[in-house]
């Protein structure tokens, strides 16, 4: 049954990351949106963030943000695409076949893995072409474009859930939607310490604040084991939620 | 030996009392083209549906080449191909990766997939197509595919739901031919939905008419139609003078009548050696001074069936068909 699984979901994700390469126009927006609120943001208040908060290199600052904004939106296309299937009726002929349904959503998980990683990648280049600079070192890009990857993987797992349950496009892109909300009660801007009571203690309980924190220590700081692994708890504490939410969606729209 | 498909008190009732399929009973023995003939909303799809393992029944059980739906649907998958109602296919790959893909679902070894799938290509027509993506085919050539891509795996037991709809007649001509020779050649089971009699008429072994998610009649095309009992005389009307009341009064008084209806602008009469009843039909409308445009004289097809067993035909289901009684033009 594992073996089915892990076969089957491969094969999959090989037939959504070629829709990815056959539909370029798809994607285009996963790369300009994060890399122009970069440049706007750090046009905007880099000059001034040393004397606000005392954050000099806003470049490095923001990169986590921009990595965040591309995950986000990456992992959000395969939800459209599974509304797209369902639609069609190809997901219906994917479920005749004897694969395990869950291959089905695991498939499209491996492939958003994979995307949010390229995206993470090329952002990384943009922002250290643009001075950002890596504290970690070469191993840094490697640990942000896992933690990257894990995100995606998690924070897919959303945007599946409300396709799979509701068969909508609309409501589908309500899973990217709803990570702004999100990125902006995170210290996003500016330092958490500098925030007003209520919003510090929404950013306290918004897990998207520890993996930024995480991602950002790397570039700012160096490895921080403690922050990484705050990360990595938030990641998987978003992950055992919205795949769980995937999981019961999965089995409503198959019952 | 077991069933190739049988269902027993199959029911499916949507929120919140829709009576989609109302109690069903299969029997459909290997190696036959079974018919399952309705208009659209009579059940059909969703009979399919819960064959094929997509849908559970809210009552009553059904098992597939000898396997529960519901105990063993991943088994029953393997072993079915099914081609649903709108061929359901991924536009972005081409057809020669959807069969690969499809292909690989159903755990064929990869050494034969490559040999199987061009195979299929060839013989669906679609050879030329195959490196293209499915975007560009044309809906008779997605049909093609989508067949195949039920035939991949060489299943004994295939269900294709409404197969033809929407389709020139030479696609239709080639999807027909296709289920001829696999059923005569391999001995494949079709279960076969359509709202076209001349499909049920020409493919299938036996048929069963759909209504209202029950089935009201059943059996071998030939039988059915001859259970009608009496030759279809069709008296169409001149518009000018469209009085069917009339008419149906002025026919129903002729010897060997079993049935008069007014179906659009015509009245039909079941009668007992129509041949020979043709000269008093013409003498009672003229007596009654009723304008006539054209008699037809035929045997029961499975639309005559079909309009028996559920007062309306199958194309007409909601508007064109009123019961002679009522005697208004339909609008």
């Amino acid at each position: 049954m594992i073996r089915h699984t892990v076969r089957d979901s491969s094969y999959l994700a090989m037939r959504a990351l070629r829709e990815v390469i056959r539909q370029p126009a798809f994607e285009v927006q996963n790369y300009f949106i994060p890399l122009f609120f970069f440049f706007v943001t750090v046009g905007a208040i880099g000059n001034v963030s040393g004397r606000a908060f005392g954050v000099t290199n806003y470049e490095a600052f923001q990169m986590p943000v921009a990595v965040l904004q591309g995950v986000a939106g990456g992992a959000s296309v395969s939800a459209l695409a599974m509304v797209t299937d369902i639609e069609r009726g190809y997901f219906d002929k994917l479920l005749l076949t004897p694969t395990p349904r869950i291959a089905l959503v695991l498939g499209r998980l491996f492939a958003d893995g994979i995307r949010v990683m390229v995206i993470t990648l090329v952002i990384l280049i943009v922002a250290t072409i643009f001075g950002s600079g890596m504290e970690a070192g070469v191993a840094g890009y490697v640990a942000i474009l896992l933690l990257a990857g894990l995100f995606g993987l998690a924070y897919a797992g959303f945007g599946l859930s409300i396709a799979l349950r509701t068969g909508s496009p609309q409501a589908a892109q309500a899973g990217f939607l709803i990570f702004f909300p999100l990125l902006f009660l995170s210290p996003a801007f500016a330092p958490k310490e500098f925030f007003d009571g209520w919003l510090e203690f929404l950013a306290t309980i918004n897990p998207v604040t520890y993996i930024l924190e995480g991602m950002r220590t790397l570039v700012l700081v160096g490895w921080d084991w403690e922050d990484v692994g705050k990360a990595l708890l938030a990641i998987g504490g978003l992950g055992a939620v919205n795949i769980t939410l995937t999981i019961l969606a999965l089995r409503h729209r198959t019952a | 030996m077991t069933s190739a498909i049988s269902a027993t008190g199959l029911r499916r009732i949507f929120p919140p009392d829709v009576k989609a399929v109302d109690g069903i009973d299969l029997d459909i023995p290997h190696g036959q083209i079974f018919g399952f003939l309705g208009a659209n909303g009579s059940g059909k799809t969703t009979t399919v549906r819960m064959l094929t393992t997509l849908l559970r029944p809210t009552e009553g059980s059904a098992t597939v080449d000898g396997l529960d739906v519901l105990g063993n649907a991943t088994t029953v998958r393997s072993r079915i191909g099914v081609a649903l109602q709108d061929a359901s296919l991924d536009v972005v790959m081409t057809g020669r990766e959807l069969l690969t893909l499809q292909a690989r679902l159903y755990r064929m070894p990869g050494n034969v997939i490559k040999e199987r799938v061009s195979s299929l290509l060839r013989i669906v027509d679609l050879e030329e197509a195959a490196d293209r993506r499915v975007g560009t085919y044309s809906g008779g050539m997605q049909r093609r595919l989508d067949l195949a891509a039920a035939l991949v795996h060489s299943p004994k037991i295939v269900f294709l739901d409404e197969p033809t709809s929407g389709l020139d007649p030479i696609s239709r001509d080639s999807i027909w031919r296709y289920v001829e020779e696999l059923n005569r050649d391999e001995g494949v089971t079709f279960f076969l939905t359509t709202q076209y009699l001349e499909e049920a008429d020409r493919l299938a072994h036996e048929v069963a008419i759909m209504d209202r998610g029950r089935i009201v009649a059943q059996g071998a095309p030939e039988d059915l139609k001859a259970s009608v009992g009496a030759d279809v005389v069709t008296v169409r009307l001149e518009d000018q003078d469209f009085q069917p009341d009339r008419a149906v009064a002025a026919l129903q008084q002729i010897d060997g009548m079993t049935d008069v209806r007014v179906v659009r602008d015509s009245v039909v009469v079941y009668i007992k050696d129509g041949s020979s009843a043709i000269a008093p039909i013409v003498r009672a409308l003229d007596e009654s001074k009723i304008q006539v445009e054209e008699i037809t004289l035929a045997r029961p097809s499975l639309d005559d069936v079909f309009l028996r067993k559920t007062g309306h035909h199958i194309e007409a289901h909601d508007h064109n068909l009123l019961p002679a009684e009522d005697g208004k033009r339909p609008s």
